[in-house]
């Protein structure tokens, strides 16, 4: 991270820190402080468009540390999504068990899932590897539709609303909390998993497996690593989606949401902590923007025409960020920060 | 710098559209909701979306709810159609479902299963009564408060089985094997309560075939199968695409209705005949569809008011899509509810749930002009409006109606 005009850092404490400065942690508490005001004065349309964010963070955190970190692409991760949502679901509603206890299970199952899908990783990669991901996920839905007694099969199955000891979730507030609470988390732990030994074994993958194998790497255990711990997101994101539903289908976990969340990680930054959530944000908003500027377009254009907005916008917006900006979001926000951070004597920032 | 300014103006605009200003408009009712435009469903929910704009159009012009009615809706209500594209994403549905809630809508619409299966129990809490495109077994679990116009899937196959059996004539049993498509839709049949069913009123259930979705072979292995196995009715869940190159691959191999081999092919209202005899003419001779809606030649008087209603908004193009009646019925049913609601309850003081109980629990017997199997009718567990299923057959390139029987409610899930 680039430091202010006259910050210096003394130590590999100070080195490695999150946050360098006193305004660095003013920011990101009075960041905080407003999102979780923000049920005071946002509609319930918009903590539901946030909760819906909230929940797609996650799920592209997961995805970031495998993909944009470990530089194992998938297309899977709806699949394991839904792993982690019926697991969480069957506990709480056939079980009984309690929400917060089926959390962490449905976090463990979905990371076990991702250990075995991992496994093609260890021989293929690139194109093939996309190809063993998107085979899971259908090897996943696939499973859950024919466990009929079990999942409920395409009929789905109804999950009681979540409850946490006398707290009920079933409010929209109460939800958003919960979700916004478990983003924060994940954003600081994905942070901090990119620090570690593993992060950086991670990143030497990305870079160049041959090199990193050779430096004493080992592919096997890191490869599987990032696997486990980005299909463990994915179930807290699977599940936090199921209990929001208060239903786990199989259609609620769409092929197409894979490639989303890959398409949310290209516009904010692959390899990027904040990537991750300025690409989700944003492609979620623009998603909004679509559905409202839908009706308003049809007076001019069929409304089927008008709708399918959205599918050409998400396609073109990813086009664009691929050729123009490769380094997504991110990258754009850290040059908007080193202008300020140069100003009055600020240049047009480049590279 | 200009830049920055620009994204910041922009942002600025994007929070404002979002956080939305909240409208007051004097005495206006919104009708429509969600709809699946872009998708699968896309050219169903164009449809759909076109006639309710029509049917409210109508309204709002005439005061009138139909040609055959006398009712009127209260002059100083304007009818306004509001809606929303959802992708047949359920993740989009619900921040639509509340913002137009936000708006001040008290009624909703469902477009999809996914989007039945994510706001069903949303709707209910909220006491929001829905009109549903999607119709299913999940709405059988009570409570809920969607309410659809054409019977489940189990009923339609309950329906033709029912009307085989009335024509049959031999001393035999007759043999019944289900070739339905291969996904969740399709497989919705295979149920304890049909099979059980189905031998009670004297078939002998020989087994299930799969056709995919959409196929891209002739199902010929399929049909074979049925052949040597003497079924004499083949009963399933198709849409057009599925259930088109299955006939024509059952013609090629001498079996039908009117085909050297003996068999009947009925399927459920997704595989609807009106579309599938203009696809096919002859070819599609004996086919059979329970639960679908009249053809657009029907000299039913709701057929007449639906082609009006289009001549009156848009002259110069009409919309032959089957999902449009689909749609005028749930203009119908939303606009009808309203006015039920409006009666018991001051303009002021309508919220959904006020327009559920007083008003979608109070239709009764809506007269639909033959667009729906029956005049419809809803109550606390009642979601399926109609009490007989339509049965149609391709005859001579047409589609005729065959008959009609009782709802037989074969699903049990509690």
């Amino acid at each position: 991270m680039a430091l202010g005009i006259g910050t210096f850092q003394e130590n590999y404490g100070q080195d490695m820190a999150i946050f360098h400065s006193k305004l660095q942690w003013g920011s990101a508490v009075v960041f905080l402080a407003f999102l979780f005001a923000c049920p005071l004065f946002c509609s319930d349309r918009v903590l539901t468009i946030m909760t819906m964010i909230g929940i797609s963070v996650i799920s592209v955190h997961g995805l970031n540390i495998l993909t944009g970190y470990c530089g194992q692409i998938s297309i899977g991760h709806a699949g394991f999504m839904a792993v982690g949502g019926y697991t969480s679901a069957i506990l709480c509603a056939k079980l009984s068990m309690p929400f917060w206890a089926a959390l962490p299970c449905a976090a463990l199952a979905a990371g076990i899932a991702g250990l075995i899908f991992g496994l093609p990783s260890l021989k293929i990669k690139g194109f093939y590897l996309i190809m063993a991901t998107i085979a899971a996920h259908f090897i996943i839905i696939w499973t859950i539709i024919q466990l009929h007694s079990i999942t409920g099969g395409a009929d789905g199955l109804s999950v009681p609303r979540a409850r946490i000891g006398s707290i009920s979730l079933s409010s929209k507030i109460n939800y958003f909390y919960l979700v916004m609470g478990i983003a924060s988390l994940a954003t600081l732990a994905a942070k901090n998993i990119v620090r570690t030994r593993a992060g950086r074994a991670f990143i030497a993958i990305r870079d160049n497996d041959l090199a990193a194998e050779v430096m004493g790497v080992s592919l096997w255990s890191y490869k599987l690593q990032a696997f486990f711990i980005g299909c463990v997101y994915a179930g807290v994101a699977g599940s936090l989606l199921i209990h929001y539903y208060s239903f786990a289908s199989t259609d609620q976990f769409p092929f197409m949401d894979s490639v989303w969340y890959l398409g949310m990680l290209i516009v904010g930054g692959m390899g990027s902590t904040t990537g991750a959530v300025l690409g989700a944000v944003a492609l979620k908003l623009m998603d909004e923007l679509v559905t409202i500027a839908g009706p308003i377009l049809s007076a001019a254009v069929a409304p089927q025409a008008a709708a399918s907005l959205a599918l050409i916008s998400h396609g073109l917006i990813i086009i664009i960020f691929l050729i123009f900006e490769p380094r997504g979001l991110h990258h754009r926000w850290e040059m908007i920060k080193a202008y300020f951070r140069l100003w009055p004597f600020s240049h047009e920032v480049s590279e | 710098m200009r830049r920055i300014k620009l994204a910041a103006v922009a942002s600025l605009a994007m929070m404002v559209v979002l956080i939305g200003v909240p409208a007051t408009y004097a005495k206006t009712l919104y009708v429509g909701g969600t709809q699946s435009l872009t998708g699968p469903f896309a050219e169903d929910s164009a449809a759909v979306l076109a006639a309710i704009e029509d049917y409210v159009k109508y309204v709002n012009t005439t005061k009138k709810l139909a040609p055959w009615r006398t009712e009127k809706l209260p002059d100083d209500i304007t009818l306004e159609v509001l809606w929303r594209d959802d992708e047949l994403k359920p993740a989009k549905a619900l921040p639509i479902y509340e913002e137009l809630k936000a708006k001040g809508m008290v009624v909703a619409r469902i477009s999809g299963s996914p989007i039945a299966l994510a706001l069903k129990d949303r709707l209910w809490e909220d006491g929001m009564g829905a009109t549903s495109m999607a119709t299913g077994p999940y709405y059988l679990s009570p409570p809920q408060s969607c309410f659809t116009y054409y019977p489940i899937y189990t009923d339609c196959m309950g329906a033709i089985a029912d009307w085989f059996k009335g024509n049959w004539k031999e001393a035999r049993k007759p043999k019944v094997a289900y070739l339905t498509a291969d996904n969740a839709m399709g497989k919705s049949i295979e149920i304890p309560e049909m099979k059980e069913y189905l031998e009670k009123i004297g078939y002998e259930f020989v087994g299930i075939q799969y056709v995919p979705l959409v196929p891209t072979s002739p199902p010929t292995t399929q049909l074979t199968w049925l052949k040597e196995k003497g079924v004499d009715l083949a009963l399933g869940v198709m849409i057009n695409p599925g259930s088109q190159p299955t006939v024509k691959e059952m013609v090629r191999l001498g079996m039908g209705s009117f085909q050297p081999y003996k068999m009947t092919f009925g399927v459920a209202s997704p595989g609807h005949a009106v579309v599938f005899a203009e696809a096919m003419g002859e070819l599609g001779d004996g086919y059979v569809c329970a639960g679908s809606f009249p053809s657009w030649d029907d000299p039913a008087p709701g057929v007449k008011f639906m082609i009006e209603a289009q001549k009156l908004s848009h002259p110069g193009k009409f919309v032959n899509h089957i999902m449009y009646q689909g749609g005028f019925l749930e203009g119908m049913i939303q606009v009808e509810a309203l006015r039920l609601a409006l009666e018991k309850v001051p303009f002021e003081k309508l919220t959904p749930r006020a327009v559920l109980e007083n008003g979608f629990y109070r239709i009764k017997n809506l007269e639909t002009g033959g667009i729906s199997s029956t005049p419809l009718t809803y109550g606390p567990g009642d979601i399926e409006g109609v009490d007989e299923i339509r049965i149609d057959q391709v005859q001579k390139g047409k589609v005729v109606k065959v008959g009609s029987t009782p709802l037989r409610h074969i699903y049990t899930k509690k």
